[in-house]
């Protein structure tokens, strides 16, 4: 069922359905409110967290940590931002094909399943990397203050990007699989909120926890301690903004000491003899496996025509009105 | 052009086509008839390779649609009884966006939208948004956008429904524009009359079966149980219809006459020469007024095939 091999080379280049969905896309006018909104916020993130951040260290740190903490302020806030945008923008994108009835004319065009679902991922993640892109000014800004090296920047965006991309590749998952796009929107969103915020915040309890057990158990803990620290829990490997929060505090080295968990999933890095993988590394692995189920999982249903759950015959369309039925001759 | 040999599908209990046959020679359009769930949309689907049949062949061309559906698709083109269309696109971006998805090369592409505008006669809507227009125009865009990549074949499921008269006489000639282009077109449609001024060859499908199918004369002379004449006089007393009809009867040629609404019906062999018989009554006396060949109504074709499905439901 796949084209020829050129022609689908072609279409990871030049696949229409990204032009005609980014001009669909940015002829509303929901395109430039949406990236106002973004920045909006950002900006006031800046500024909320410069503020704060100057009122609590003022003399007693310098510019450097205020510049890290603003920066991992911005970073974590425009991967919410990302979480809160991607499944709107790719959990509708195959089910509303199927509910403006233009689906099956893609299907009997040259269009293979796996042109399709490229085509409607790129035109869905392009939105969300056009929101990170307009935000680097934001970043730059912060930048300047220091504390904050390049690397850390690159990786700071690598988790984000990918973290969009693997959203938007299971919600076109999900706009396959379910007939309908608020159905898929709403799994879709669950799903983000699981794989990000949730494995955050349920890995960190779940680390508090066994700390709070090893403390109880066998005293101080550290490198002091009889046995050294438990280890981060899992969970917490995957999560991107605990990937975030702990590439961008842990690498410069100056820790805030806020999250044990950073202390001791990796202490020191790789560099140090500690953990061979980085969490944003992790991350970043774990993303891009998503990215790769998403996509095959999508062109799987696809080109096996299991196109919707609950799909009806043919035969269980709804009756036409009757004037269209029997029209009098 | 089409080839359809036992054709089956089930969809889960639901029987929707069981050994469906039937053929459409190239160049002619054929009607495609029946009831609703008789099967028609779920055997154009198939054609477009959008379902996959469970038993019999389906050809296009010669090639099997289930088989090869990527060559099936680049000699089809298919307009559903839907029309979707996309929000914030012109007309003529609407048709390059197809033309480019049918690999139509690039250079080509705003050429052809602007020939296929031509064609449906929007060309002065090229660059009104797809959504401003009337059904009527959007239906014609449909079937410009399965022209984009010349296709030998037009798959057209309902072409014509909700469309006002106005609109369904320009979509009926504009398929018939299209024939002239030399190619092949089922049609689908409830819409009996239409398919009868339109359609070259007939089928019938009722609950999955074909209950008819042939050219459209074939069809219509197969209705009316061979071939018959009417003859109408100008004096309609029943002295001179009975006279008539007892001069008509004492013919070797004529197997049977009867008189039906006033006037004479005459069944005839297949070899039988009419004015022979106009200048006789004539000579014999008779005034007549008018002689015409008694052709089957597609719509009676219908109701009697179908009657049973009507009948259970």
């Amino acid at each position: 069922m796949m084209g020829s091999t050129p022609t689908s080379l072609r279409r990871l280049v030049k696949n229409p359905l990204i032009v005609k969905d980014g001009l669909s896309r940015v002829r509303t006018w929901r395109a430039p409110a949406v990236i106002a909104l973004y920045l909006a916020v950002l900006g006031l993130v800046v500024y909320l967290a410069l503020t704060f951040q100057l009122a609590v260290f003022r003399g007693g740190f310098g510019f450097a940590q205020v510049g890290r903490n603003v920066f991992t302020a911005i970073a974590e806030v425009q991967l919410a931002l990302v979480c809160l945008f991607g499944p709107a923008v790719a959990a509708g994108a195959v089910s509303g094909e199927r509910e403006r009835q233009t689906l099956d004319v893609l299907m009997v065009s040259s269009m293979t399943p796996w042109a399709i679902i490229w085509g409607k991922l790129v035109a869905s993640v392009a939105f969300i990397l056009l929101l990170i892109t307009a935000a680097l000014p934001v970043f730059a800004t912060v930048f300047f203050l220091g504390g904050i090296d390049f690397e850390q920047f690159l990786i700071s965006q690598l988790v984000t990007v990918t973290t969009a991309l693997s959203i938007g590749a299971v919600s076109l998952f999900l706009s396959v699989l379910f007939q309908r796009t608020l159905a898929s929107t709403v799994v879709a969103y669950g799903f983000t909120f699981a794989v990000t915020a949730g494995t955050w915040l349920v890995g960190t309890v779940l680390t508090q926890m066994a700390f709070a057990q090893a403390q109880i158990s066998k005293g101080p803990i550290g490198p002091t301690g009889p046995t050294g620290p438990p280890g981060a829990h899992p969970l917490l490997l995957i999560s991107p903004f605990h990937a975030l929060s702990s590439a961008l505090q842990n690498a410069s080295g100056a820790r805030l000491g806020l999250q044990p968990a950073n202390v001791l999933l990796s202490p020191g890095g790789p560099a140090a003899g500690g953990t061979a993988f980085e969490p944003w590394l992790a991350t970043v692995l774990f993303q891009l496996v998503l990215v790769g189920l998403g996509i095959f999982g999508a062109v799987w249903l696809l080109r096996g025509r299991r196109i919707t759950l609950l799909q009806r015959s043919p035969a269980h369309r709804p009756a036409l009105p009757p004037e269209i039925e029997h029209p009098t001759p | 052009m089409i080839a359809v040999e036992g054709l089956r599908k089930r969809f889960g209990h639901q029987v929707a086509l069981q050994h469906l046959n039937f053929a459409v020679p190239q160049g002619e359009i054929f009607g495609f008839l029946g009831p609703n769930g008789a099967g028609k949309t779920t055997t154009i689907r198939i054609l477009a390779t959008l379902t996959s049949p469970d038993g019999g062949t389906a050809t296009i061309g010669g090639i099997p649609v289930d088989r090869d559906a990527f060559r099936v698709r680049r000699l089809i083109g298919y307009m559903p009884d839907f029309f979707g269309v996309y929000d914030r696109l012109s007309t003529l971006e609407y048709l390059e966006f197809y033309a480019d998805c049918h690999d139509v090369p690039p250079r080509r592409q705003r050429a052809v939208a602007h020939e296929l505008l031509e064609l449906v006669d929007l060309t002065a809507r090229a660059g009104d948004q797809v959504d401003t227009l009337s059904r009527g125009m959007k239906q014609r865009l449909c079937l410009a956008r399965a022209l984009v990549h010349d296709p030998q074949v037009l798959l057209l499921d309902e072409p014509a429904s909700g469309l006002d008269p106005r609109a369904r006489i320009e979509m009926r000639e504009l398929i018939r524009e299209l024939r002239r282009m030399g190619k092949t077109i089922l049609i689908s449609s409830h819409i009996v009359p239409e398919v009868e001024e339109l359609c070259t060859w007939i089928g019938v499908i009722d609950r999955g079966r074909m209950v008819e199918v042939g050219p459209k004369a074939d069809v219509l002379r197969r209705a009316v149980g061979g071939r018959r004449l009417r003859i109408e006089l100008a004096n309609v007393e029943d002295q001179t219809l009975g006279a008539a009809q007892k001069w008509i009867a004492e013919r070797g040629d004529v197997i049977a006459a009867e008189v039906v609404d006033n006037a004479l019906e005459l069944s005839v062999g297949e070899d039988f020469v009419k004015h022979r018989l106009l200048r006789d009554l004539v000579h014999a006396g008779f005034d007549v007024d008018s002689f015409t060949s008694v052709t089957g109504n597609l719509s009676d074709v219908f109701m009697r095939l179908t009657v049973s499905a009507a009948g259970d439901a």
